[in-house]
């Protein structure tokens, strides 16, 4: 043993620096991406996380996907998504579509990908699938969905529906997910590794892909920014997701990357719960608004990598209106004003944020304390575990937060479950005018009338004040020289949207 | 011995149910949801309750408690609820990766601390020694993270000589046999594969072994200097044995029993201490596998994990009384 050992470990010493040379070069076009979040597993169901999301739907196919070149949600897997009236929707799927083991996908893979949401345990999304009445197959290629009301966001939703075999479930059940993992997406999986990274190789036979993308991306976990840009610039990773504003110039100091920024799609807010005092006090909650100087703490603690907020949404996203200016600007002698007038002055409230969810948050929590004391109100900071205080804020037990709140390309569902009287019980507003306003907005399927449906419901929204709207964070992507990707503002890396140079 | 053993492994058993126990009651107390943290935040009441009924969380603790032990003493330490796979086979997967690297920092502990140790024992103010002291209080005082990040931004950051995590290179194709990388490239004659195992090696475990090396090298100094004051070094002396001799036969193999008892225990305290390093170099080891199993409150993970983590401090433990015998043939195992 001894000598077989020894010259093959003489051996490493000459072999080993080409090697690592070797090994963090990309080959061909194949490319990794850095990502902050974990992969959970094979079920494209369970993972409620968005990039990931977006992973499956490259795998399986998604029956829509937003485009944000047309601003509209478009057809990926379907041919066609086509509202027949009010309740009643049709996906028509295109003739001759197969799978990546030459199986067909048919209506009834739809229908049974949709049931799987809605019922099955494994599914963490049934909400998409929610008040969806009757999903009917009509014939190989045609699928029905009925739903219990109008509902406008049915092509966001189904956004979020990848399509998995009938067949397969049938003769694999949740194992299917590991061993048959058969999609008909531009790319097909190549390997998972729990907790670790998820492989892709490119589909060659789909219309989205061309060679220019990667033949190859991996989507490797790396939880520390300081070692996914370190990566970027040892060339391990040519994508890294979310570059903290610290970090940015070092990325830009370098040889081999680049810095790509892009306003995400997640408000940033205060929330106040009117089930609490003060916060049943309008004139408190608004107080809270016009206390925060946002510009300051963009400028001094964001680094100028957040684009302020006049409400939930801004230029891009479905209710957007230029022209809409929030009433709250920073003018902390109006702040006390309000809290005076109300009898308010000096209240005890305390103020609780993450720590380490968000860019800065305790930092910006910190920074907004002594701007709430000058505004009259006496205020504790409260900084508990994440999942200490996401579980509390679901329950409805924090009166007073700052909090993130993405997937709002079409903030429908955000605005309901936020704001709407019964929508959760995270802030418990309950306004009869904005419930009408935002039903309102749902029910309304021309483009147009929807988005003065939503104007009319976010300035309402605005100056009842039920949440004070901060900034919507700048996504800084690193990426690598040779690579070509304009990062979207939906946390996703879609191999057909990378180009390798 | 055989006797002494299988006595010292069952007498484990009922340790294991008492830290089952404990982890179990602590997590009651806890606050925070594991179905909250683990479905989208969009999820209906119902939608959770659905969840809460399928993952067995609405039954009374207790029910849940005796249920885990009744399937843990068949084998089944039940499903994850974030990765939705058997908790066993996820941390078995995991476990010769952060066993590999604890390994790999207790060789360079040893490697570095006990000729170090010696030497500064051996000749007390001397710059030995002094070299010893400020290299092993360097090693106790510097936190893992920083020394990693820093080390990663210069290795990996500015010379480009080392990468900044992970185990393996992308597309390395080394069939796991053992788990081991280094032994699997070895078992398989893959000199490529063993010197990038070894690459993605060396930072984690230099900065997980640092620690350690400086309690070592402490610890061998004293033992040291101590055993060269007995009688017996005296005598080994007086008969004209050389010095190196007098230093490694006599005077180091008795100071031997302390250091390893040391090395025993901190190889169990560099498996639980893996997390930090492991979670600042994205090595995919149960390390950090706990800290994600603890945030999302996976609590079939986390009790798995503790569990493992257990039955290796006993093993490491008889591992010990076994070496005992070894290095001081008068002790006897009985």
């Amino acid at each position: 043993m001894r000598t077989k050992l020894l010259p093959l470990l003489a051996a490493l010493a000459v072999a080993s620096p080409a090697t690592t040379l070797k090994a963090q070069e990309p080959q061909g076009a194949r490319i990794a991406v850095a990502i902050t979040e974990t992969i959970s597993g094979y079920n494209p169901y369970s993972d409620p996380v968005v990039l990931l999301g977006s992973v499956w739907c490259q795998i399986y196919g998604c029956i829509t996907r937003y485009d944000f070149d047309k601003g509209e949600f478009v057809p990926y897997l379907a041919e066609s998504v086509t509202s027949l009236d009010e309740l009643t929707w049709e996906i028509v799927l295109p003739e001759g579509l197969k799978r990546h083991n030459g199986d067909p996908v048919l209506a009834e893979d739809i229908v049974h990908s949709i049931q799987y949401l809605g019922s099955n345990p494994g599914s963490g999304k049934a909400y998409l699938v929610a008040g969806w009445e009757k999903v009917e197959a009509l014939d190989a290629r045609t699928v029905r969905i009925t739903t219990a009301t109008p509902d406008a966001t049915l092509r966001d939703n189904l956004a979020g529906v990848a399509v998995t075999s009938k067949a397969l479930f049938d003769q694999l059940g949740d194992a299917m997910f590991a061993e048959a993992p058969y999609g008909a997406g531009p790319y097909k999986l190549s390997e998972v590794a729990i907790g670790q990274h998820i492989v892709l190789e490119r589909n060659d036979d789909h219309p989205l892909v061309s060679p220019s993308n990667p033949a190859q991306i991996m989507y490797r976990i790396m939880a520390e920014p300081e070692q996914r840009v370190t990566a970027l610039a040892n060339g391990e990773v040519q994508i890294a997701q979310s570059v903290p504003p610290q970090l940015m110039q070092r990325v830009e100091d370098l040889p081999n990357a680049r810095i790509a920024s892009v306003n995400s799609v997640e408000m940033m807010f205060l929330a106040m719960s009117p089930k609490t005092h003060p916060w049943d006090v309008k004139e408190a909650r608004q107080a809270v608004a016009h206390a925060i100087n946002r510009e300051a703490i963009v400028r001094a603690i964001l680094q100028g990598q957040a684009h302020l907020l006049n409400g939930p949404v801004s230029e891009g996203q479905i209710g957007f209106d230029p022209g809409f200016v929030s009433p709250f600007d920073y003018n902390p002698e109006k702040a006390r004003e309000l809290l005076h007038s109300v009898g308010l002055e000096g209240v005890e409230v305390t103020l609780s944020t993450p720590v380490g969810r968000y860019t800065a948050d305790r930092q910006i929590a910190e920074a907004m304390v002594p701007m709430l004391e000058a505004a009259g109100f006496t205020v504790t900071l409260d900084t508990p575990e994440w999942a200490t205080l996401w579980a509390n804020v679901q329950q409805g037990n924090v009166p007073f937060y700052y909090m993130g709140r993405g997937s709002m390309i079409d903030p429908s569902r955000a605005l309901h479950q936020y704001f709407a009287t019964g929508g959760s019980p995270r802030i418990g507003f309950a306004d009869p005018a904005l419930d009408a306003l935002l039903n309102a907005e749902r029910a309304a399927f021309d483009p147009a009338d929807r988005s003065a449906k939503m104007q009319a419901a976010i300035s309402h929204l605005v100056e009842e004040a039920p949440a004070a709207f901060m900034w919507q964070h700048q996504m800084a992507w690193g990426i690598a020289e040779g690579i070509r990707f304009t990062p979207r503002p939906a946390d996703q890396v879609n191999g057909w949207e990378v180009f390798v140079e | 011995m055989f006797v002494y053993f299988s006595k010292r492994l069952l007498g484990a058993i009922p340790v294991l149910v008492v830290v089952a126990g404990i982890v179990f009651a602590l997590m009651q107390f806890a606050p925070g949801d594991a179905v909250s943290m683990l479905i989208s935040d969009e999820a209906s009441e119902a939608d959770k309750a659905r969840i809460r009924e399928a993952w067995g969380l609405h039954r009374p603790p207790v029910v849940q408690f005796l249920n885990f032990l009744a399937k843990a003493a068949q084998g089944d330490f039940g499903m994850s609820f974030r990765y939705r796979e058997p908790v066993m086979e996820i941390v078995l997967a995991r476990l010769p990766a952060t066993v590999e690297l604890a390994m790999a920092a207790t060789l360079v502990a040893v490697l570095v601390g006990i000729p170090l140790g010696v030497l500064a024992g051996a000749r007390p103010g001397s710059i030995w020694d002094s070299l010893a002291s400020t290299f092993s209080f360097a090693g106790i005082s510097m936190p893992n993270f920083w020394m990693g990040i820093l080390l990663i931004l210069l290795f990996a950051g500015h010379w480009h000589i080392l990468p900044s995590g992970g185990r393996e290179p992308w597309g390395l194709g080394l069939d796991r046999i053992t788990g081991f990388l280094l032994l699997d490239a070895l078992l398989q004659g893959r000199g490529d594969a063993f010197a990038a195992a070894l690459k993605h090696l060396a930072l984690p475990a230099i900065v997980l072994g640092t620690n350690m090396m400086g309690i070592i090298t402490q610890l061998t100094r004293a033992s040291v200097q101590e055993a060269l004051h007995e009688d017996f070094v005296m005598t080994a002396r007086a008969k004209g044995l050389s010095a190196a001799r007098v230093l490694w036969r006599h005077a180091f193999r008795n100071a031997l029993i302390g250091v390893v008892t040391i090395i025993g225990l901190e190889f169990g305290a560099l498996l639980s201490g893996a997390m930090i390093v492991e979670t600042v170099f994205a090595w995919p080891g149960i390390g950090s596998l706990l800290v994600q199993g603890i945030s999302s409150r996976d609590y079939p993970l986390i009790i798995g994990l503790v569990l493992v983590y257990t039955t290796i401090f006993i093993l490491v433990n008889l591992l010990i009384d076994l070496a005992y015998t070894i290095i001081d043939p008068r002790i006897r195992i009985r």
